[in-house]
């Protein structure tokens, strides 16, 4: 066991009450990020990845709540509360005010780096007056000293010609030198903890490549903590040291990368892994997931990858699995919500398997009468 | 680009494409759901059926009466049977007041204007210049602008250039202006409500002419059209068969925005004395009439303002509802 | 720089567009069915040989093509003709008219702007809550009400019943008595906005509607940006987003829109100096169309387009000012 861990999460749940009901968006989550380590949360779209990250800094758009859970950074408790037998959310004591999240914790203590280049800066001000003003607010520098940090910042990151650079605007930038000025933002605020929300999606292959050494770089230079939020597997392995797997709002398996991906856990981990695209086999070789993930505002009952899941069995159905340790590796757990592993007793082995769409004939019909009324729609 | 309303234009642009996708059915049914627009279509409804009722009352007494029409009747029969309402001579204050009025009447609910002819019929006999002005001027413009727009954006080229440096100076001589001049010398001082509707619809050119032609340059481009030139089908009929009901959706919309604001222009002409004639019937006239009566007889000033708004709103209300129903951004 | 060479390319821009506006004017003016040297003289007893003598006098007796550049060369050189009603250079007569029009037209834009952006910001802050439907109901009347009767309605209200204001006619701020002192200067000053109020509420209510109705859009879509979400989360307070970061991106939409409502204003000028009996350029435009006075009513109806063209332009100025990615040339 190491020491204190930088940020806890635990059992923290987000929630959004639409017309059509309420959206469990984030459904009881718990991790740890330590000092030093770059923990990635993976998942499909839709998993609830984004939202989770967000509440970290209490930045949940209307209507979305965080309801129950607690989230405690360096010791300070950002959020705590409880649901309520009534539905209501009751915060406890000692909890910091909003005002003081603001103030204390956004920028210079947790810096976000988004997924959309193009779309976070702001087109009427300068790329230089942007990182400036965030210099300004969590650092205690002001005028010169704060222009002459971001012009370093922008050396930094790999920005040519950083001062003449610095009076120009966002649309003045390329892709990828503007996902570079995003990270020096928050590298500029000197954060201990980024959240990196897929930002290297939206680039071209080739740039990715370039962001995450870049990232790898600073991340041995400065020391900063990443949470590092991605679809992608092949990412996940080169730049994560641990990992959480996100599925409707859940955390379904947690490991070091490696023990992830020899020792993997859970099927949705496993499909996941398939589907990935990899050197060393044919695209023949790959397997994609079945189906699409359900919606979060009804999820299925039971373990909710079950409807997807090629080795699910009548218990899935019937019971939630909560993630349980399954192994511990150089003092992290590894911790896997399914079944199939000893340490349930549910009585899977004994269970009938399940007809779903990851097997059988069945599944093949529907594919075909898919593709037929997918025709028919396209037209 | 003397006047860059380009980018207000094609503002909606970028949401019509998709919109060409979305089946009439479908955009029936999101009408219905805006409860915008449905009120709107309400307010539109009631103000359409009382000018119909106007329409089809004068065409039927013009076939019993012959040439005295309707309008004078129902202007002429308070005074043949009730002298009594007449002014007296030298009475400052000609008309009578309204039902509730201390001594109003419910034969005259809203009291009679300065001849003394019943307020309330000719407000209900003067829906029918506005509406019918405001719709039949919108629709020239449409095909106007969209004849216009269909032709500069499918040739490109030295036509687009002229026509729509053209189309950019009549956009650029304000709306108001050139319509009563267009209209005071066109009919050579005559002032006939008919250049008036040619002068309206003159100053909505511009913004269907843009509208369609932007969307044109995207159709243009579109493989079935190039299979089509290519097949040797002729320009025109691409046009009129492809172009033009692809691009149909925000002209519609703005159309029926276009109609409210034809709608407040026509009564400001009408204030101006450009409109109607006398003694037809119309509400910014009887503005216009009632403006030396604003010291003595207020509601001669209201009645006729708050149908045109009533009128206004009605179209703008549908045309936001439209707008929202056809939005792909707003979905519900 | 980059500012200085936009002008100035803006400026170039418009050069044909005002070329063309001379063009349609003159067109209009010619299209006049008969002599306009009759419909001028139309009732009164003028002889053959006065009427070939008027003609000659004004130029009626020489080719179309001679006559317009005529009419073009004298509105570059400053002479734009003698009124035949006022018996004075057209350029004088119009002198004394375009102060009261431009003092009400900016001081109507100054209305709308200082009151629709608050109004707009806050009804997108409190995106459906009570203020945010209030505004928007009152932005729907707005755009749906006759600037003309708003101003009856405010005489009616304000002039004759409460008798708070003036109901007609306005005060120039430079024509102060020259003996005035400061306190003198102070009271003329008051005497100035005393009669500005309502005709500037009259003209500048639809303004504000529009502006309203696109500030609240634009700072919901504003505020929905990434760039806000970024803001948020390096702990920019919402006070400082609402009014730097997300305000002056939902700016550029209202800038052009504030350009193109010139055109409306200076049509809605007419009439609101008919209503208020104000003596500008839009009451000269009537009066000198009843008067058959066509000399003036031509360069009354060209400077309004060229100040709407110059508005225009300067609200372009304004645009690239605020948003750096306009460049020019391109794209157009």
């Amino acid at each position: 066991m190491r020491d204190k861990p930088l940020l806890r999460v635990e059992n923290l749940k987000t929630q959004f009450v639409t017309e059509n009901g309420t959206v469990r968006a984030v459904d009881g989550i718990s991790f740890e990020v330590y000092e030093g380590e770059i923990v990635g949360i993976v998942g499909e779209s839709g998993a609830g990845k984004s939202v989770a990250s967000m509440s970290l800094l209490r930045l949940v758009d209307n209507p979305g709540e965080i309801v129950a859970g607690e989230i405690t950074y360096k010791g300070r408790t950002i959020f705590a509360a409880e649901e309520t037998e009534d539905g209501d959310r009751r915060l406890q004591d000692g909890v910091l005010s909003a005002e003081t999240v603001r103030q204390e914790i956004r920028g210079n203590e947790i810096a976000v780096i988004f997924q959309d280049p193009m779309e976070s800066l702001n087109p009427v001000f300068t790329i230089g007056g942007q990182l400036r003003e965030f210099i300004e607010l969590n650092r205690d520098l002001t005028g010169d000293e704060a222009r002459k940090e971001a012009i370093d910042m922008l050396r930094e990151v790999g920005i040519p010609d950083a001062e003449a650079r610095y009076d120009e605007y966002p649309h003045q930038f390329s892709g990828g030198m503007r996902q570079r000025v995003l990270i020096a933002m928050a590298l500029a605020c000197q954060p201990s903890l980024i959240i990196a929300d897929e930002p290297t999606t939206a680039l071209d292959v080739t740039v990715e490549g370039q962001i995450l050494d870049l990232v790898d770089e600073l991340q041995r230079k400065y020391g900063t903590s990443f949470i590092w939020v991605t679809h992608d597997m092949g990412v996940v392995a080169e730049i994560c040291d641990r990992v959480n797997v996100m599925y409707l709002g859940e955390i379904v398996e947690q490991a070091p990368v490696d023990e992830l991906f020899y020792e993997t856990g859970h099927p949705y981990t496993k499909a996941l892994l398939d589907s990935m695209p990899r050197p060393d086999r044919t695209v023949t070789d790959l397997d994609p997931i079945r189906g699409v993930m359900p919606e979060a505002i009804d999820p299925p009952p039971g373990c909710r990858f079950h409807p997807r899941c090629p080795d699910a069995r009548e218990v899935c159905r019937q019971v939630h699995p909560e993630p349980a340790e399954i192994d511990r590796v150089d003092g992290f757990s590894h911790r896997s919500a399914c079944f199939k592993r000893d340490v349930f007793d549910v009585g899977y082995d004994e269970s009938p398997p399940l007809d779903n769409l990851a097997r059988g004939e069945s599944e093949r019909g529907q594919e075909a009468s898919e593709v037929a009324s997918g025709g028919g729609a396209s037209e | 680009m003397a006047v860059s309303s380009e980018s207000q234009v094609d503002g909606g642009d970028g949401a019509s494409g998709e919109v060409a996708a979305k089946t009439w059915r479908d955009t029936l049914g999101r009408i219905k759901r805006d409860t915008t627009a449905r009120w709107g279509l309400y307010v539109i409804s009631v103000v359409l059926v009382v000018g119909l009722y106007a329409f089809v009352d004068t065409y039927l007494s013009t076939l019993t009466f012959g040439a005295l029409d309707s309008y004078t009747m129902a202007e002429a029969i308070p005074i043949f049977d009730h002298p009594e309402h007449l002014p007296a001579p030298g009475e400052s204050q000609p008309n009578q007041p309204p039902a509730f009025h201390v001594d109003g009447t419910l034969e005259y609910p809203l009291g009679t204007d300065p001849e003394g002819r019943d307020y309330f019929t000719r407000l209900v006999y003067g829906s029918q210049i506005s509406v019918s002005v405001g719709i039949v001027a919108t629709l020239l413009g449409t095909v106007a602008g969209t004849v216009v727009g269909a032709v500069s954006g499918y040739y490109g080229g030295r036509i687009d250039d002229i026509l729509m440096r053209s189309v950019e100076t009549l956009y650029a001589i304000p709306g108001l202006i050139l319509i009563i001049v267009f209209t005071e010398f066109a009919s050579g001082g005559q002032r006939n409500i008919q250049y008036a509707i040619i002068g309206v619809s003159l100053t909505t050119i511009p913004i269907f002419a843009r509208i369609i032609r932007s969307r044109v340059l995207s159709v243009r481009e579109m493989d079935y059209i190039e299979a089509a030139r290519a097949a040797g089908v002729k320009d025109r009929y691409i046009i009129a068969k492809h172009i033009i009901p692809n691009s149909f959706a925000p002209v519609l919309v703005y159309a029926t925005l276009e109609i409210g604001v034809v709608i407040l222009i026509v009564a400001g002409l009408s204030f101006l004395g450009y409109g109607a004639q006398p003694p037809t019937p119309d509400w910014g006239r009887m503005l216009a009439q009632s403006y030396r009566y604003m010291h003595s007889n207020i509601w001669l000033s209201i009645w006729p303002g708050l149908a045109i708004m009533f009128t206004i709103m009605g179209f703008n209300l549908f045309g936001d509802g439209l707008q929202d129903a056809l939005d792909p951004r707003i979905d519900n | 720089m980059r500012l200085l060479r936009y002008t100035l390319f803006r400026f170039a821009q418009a050069i044909p567009v005002l070329l063309g506006i001379t063009v349609i004017l003159f067109l209009f003016i010619n299209m006049t069915p008969g002599d306009p040297i009759r419909i001028m003289t139309a009732g009164q007893e003028v002889s053959e040989s006065h009427l070939a003598y008027l003609e000659a006098r004004y130029g009626l007796d020489r080719p179309i093509h001679v006559r317009y550049w005529d009419y073009l060369s004298g509105f570059f050189t400053g002479d734009l003709g003698r009124s035949i009603h006022y018996n004075r250079p057209v350029s004088e007569v119009m002198m004394a008219r375009i102060g009261p029009t431009l003092l009400l037209v900016l001081s109507a834009f100054l209305f709308a702007v200082v009151t629709a952006i608050p109004l707009g910001i806050l009804a997108a802050k409190r995106r459906n809550q009570p203020s945010d439907h209030i505004s928007r109901i009152v932005a729907l009347f707005g755009v749906s009400t006759p600037s003309f009767w708003i101003g009856i309605m405010l005489i009616i209200i304000f002039a004759v019943q409460l008798g708070w204001f003036p109901s007609a006619g306005l005060v120039m701020p430079w024509d102060a008595p020259s003996d005035a002192g400061l306190s003198g200067y102070f009271w003329h000053m008051v005497d100035v906005l005393h009669h500005l109020f309502l005709p500037m509420i009259a003209l500048g209510t639809l303004q504000m509607a529009t502006i309203m109705r696109v500030e609240r859009t634009q700072m919901i879509d504003s505020l929905q940006g990434e760039y806000v979400k970024l803001a948020r989360a390096y702990g920019v307070s919402e006070r400082t987003i609402l009014r730097k970061h997300a305000f002056q991106v939902a700016q550029l939409p209202v800038i052009t829109l504030v350009g193109l409502g010139l055109s409306t204003a200076l049509g809605g000028a007419v009439l609101t100096e008919t209503v208020f009996n104000i003596n500008g350029m839009g009451r000269l435009l009537i009066d000198s169309i009843q008067q058959k006075d066509y000399q003036v009513v031509m360069s009354v109806a060209t400077i309004l387009a060229v100040i709407f063209v110059i508005g225009v332009i300067i609200t372009d100025i304004a645009y690239a000012y605020v948003d750096p990615r306009v460049t020019y040339g391109e794209g157009e």
